[in-house]
């Protein structure tokens, strides 16, 4: 790089990029002390370059006010909520890209006993969860539970996956106790799809019907579609 | 590096957030996001200059750190770890822009570019805020950086922004310690001739 010519009102300098470099290195801190000190003494004997020293050093106060390390994210809730249901669908992705056998979905059955969503409706509780389904290259099976979520602070969603059963189990505790007559019946849920852009989970059943559609309000709150 | 967020006591630690997101507990890793979407906006954000291609490039940002969650082997603070992937996807979608075809990418005609000594060093009194407001200069700011080029505009953002040392900036770009300071001269310069008149008018 060719040295630059600078004017000062009485001399004209040969200006280099070593002059450059050492005057950012100045003004960044990255001189050490005998550097600094050297520099310094220099700036004493150079109006022009202590001008320059000055000027830029103001440049580089005002650019560190004025941009932040840390931003409010617009639409911050919807930020996170699109990564998981990002996540959720890179985690069915894989799931199907792994299959190998025709079958393989016969052994996925998750049961939902679906009074038990009515009952949550009748207790004013949501839970969401995005089951996924993970068959494990050679047959082997599992789901995972991605999230859950209570509005009743009363009551608690556990879930675990049931070996014998080849089930995954959602638990509610903390719900009123059911009257021993009701009538409970079950509903296998074969698949389910993730809709990214609408940030919603459809559970279709072995029939092909969908049966249940989970996805977020404006606010962020589950909904349940049909409402328990 | 950029250090971690400053977690109060009692609060969930990075680790252990980062040991259950690993585990697959996506609620852990939702805190994560959480934790550090502000930092790694703000850097997308400084980098591109864009709102909503930023908004897109952290969440691409924190969809890549799960995938990669798996190699995490925390010999890094997270935040440093997550961060050199927000920087690799912006400096990605950058020099895909630059494919594209804008020709913004040139860093040594944007080097050139800039009068050195000449009409680019401010006149007059340093006190710019005195004449605009916060608001108004953050504005001439942000246009100012987002006429830098690309290469330029990084070295800034990671040193006045991020305050990495030039050879955390050298490192993570990666580049010799030469080209980070003349970069990080000629990207001065250039603001400061853009900016040229605010300066003049707080005379």
């Amino acid at each position: 790089m060719p040295a630059k010519n600078f004017r000062n009102s009485s001399t004209t300098f040969m200006k280099t990029p070593t002059d450059d470099h050492e005057l950012i290195r100045w003004i960044d801190g990255e001189m050490n002390e005998t550097e600094r000190a050297r520099f310094e003494e220099r700036l004493k004997q150079d109006p022009a370059l202590s001008t320059e020293a000055r000027k830029m050093r103001a440049l580089s106060d005002t650019l560190r006010a004025h941009m932040p390390a840390e931003m409010r994210v617009p639409h911050a809730d919807y930020f996170n909520t699109q990564i998981g249901v990002r996540i959720t669908q890179m985690a069915l992705d894989d799931a199907r890209a792994r299959t190998t056998t025709p079958s393989w979905s016969a052994q996925l059955m998750q049961w939902f006993r679906q009074p038990w969503f009515a009952l949550a409706g009748a207790a004013a509780l949501a839970v969401l969860c995005f089951l996924v389904m993970n068959p494990a290259g050679s047959g082997s099976t599992g789901s995972m539970i991605l999230s859950s979520y209570t509005p009743n602070t009363h009551v608690q969603a556990r879930t675990y996956h049931d070996q014998n059963a080849d089930a995954t189990v959602l638990m509610l505790d903390g719900l009123d106790a059911m009257p021993a007559d009701r009538k409970i019946s079950g509903v296998n849920i074969r698949r389910s799809e993730v809709e990214p852009e609408l940030a919603s989970t459809t559970m279709y059943d072995d029939k092909g019907a969908a049966v249940l559609m989970i996805s977020r309000d404006a606010l962020g709150n589950p909904l349940l579609s049909p409402e328990g | 590096m950029p250090a971690a967020a400053a977690t109060d006591p009692g609060e969930v630690s990075d680790i252990d957030l980062v040991k259950r997101s690993q585990g697959g507990d996506t609620r852990a890793f939702d805190a994560l996001v959480t934790r550090y979407r502000g930092r790694i906006y703000a850097m997308t954000y400084h980098l591109i200059q864009n709102e909503t291609e930023a908004w897109d490039l952290a969440q691409e940002a924190f969809i890549k750190a799960w995938r990669a969650l798996p190699t995490f082997k925390h010999d890094a603070g997270f935040y440093t770890w997550l961060y050199r992937i927000a920087h690799n996807v912006c400096y990605d979608w950058l020099r895909k822009k630059k494919i594209q075809g804008d020709g913004e990418f040139d860093d040594e005609r944007s080097e050139h570019r800039v009068a050195v000594g000449a009409e680019a060093a401010p006149r007059g009194d340093l006190a710019p805020d005195a004449a605009l407001t916060n608001a108004e200069l953050g504005s001439r700011i942000h246009e100012a950086i987002a006429k830098l080029s690309p290469e330029h505009r990084q070295v800034i953002v990671l040193r006045e922004v991020e305050g990495l040392a030039y050879e955390e900036i050298a490192a993570l770009i990666p580049c010799s310690l030469g080209t980070v300071m003349s970069r990080l001269f000629y990207a001065r310069k250039k603001l400061q001739e853009l900016l040229h008149d605010v300066y003049e008018n707080s005379h």
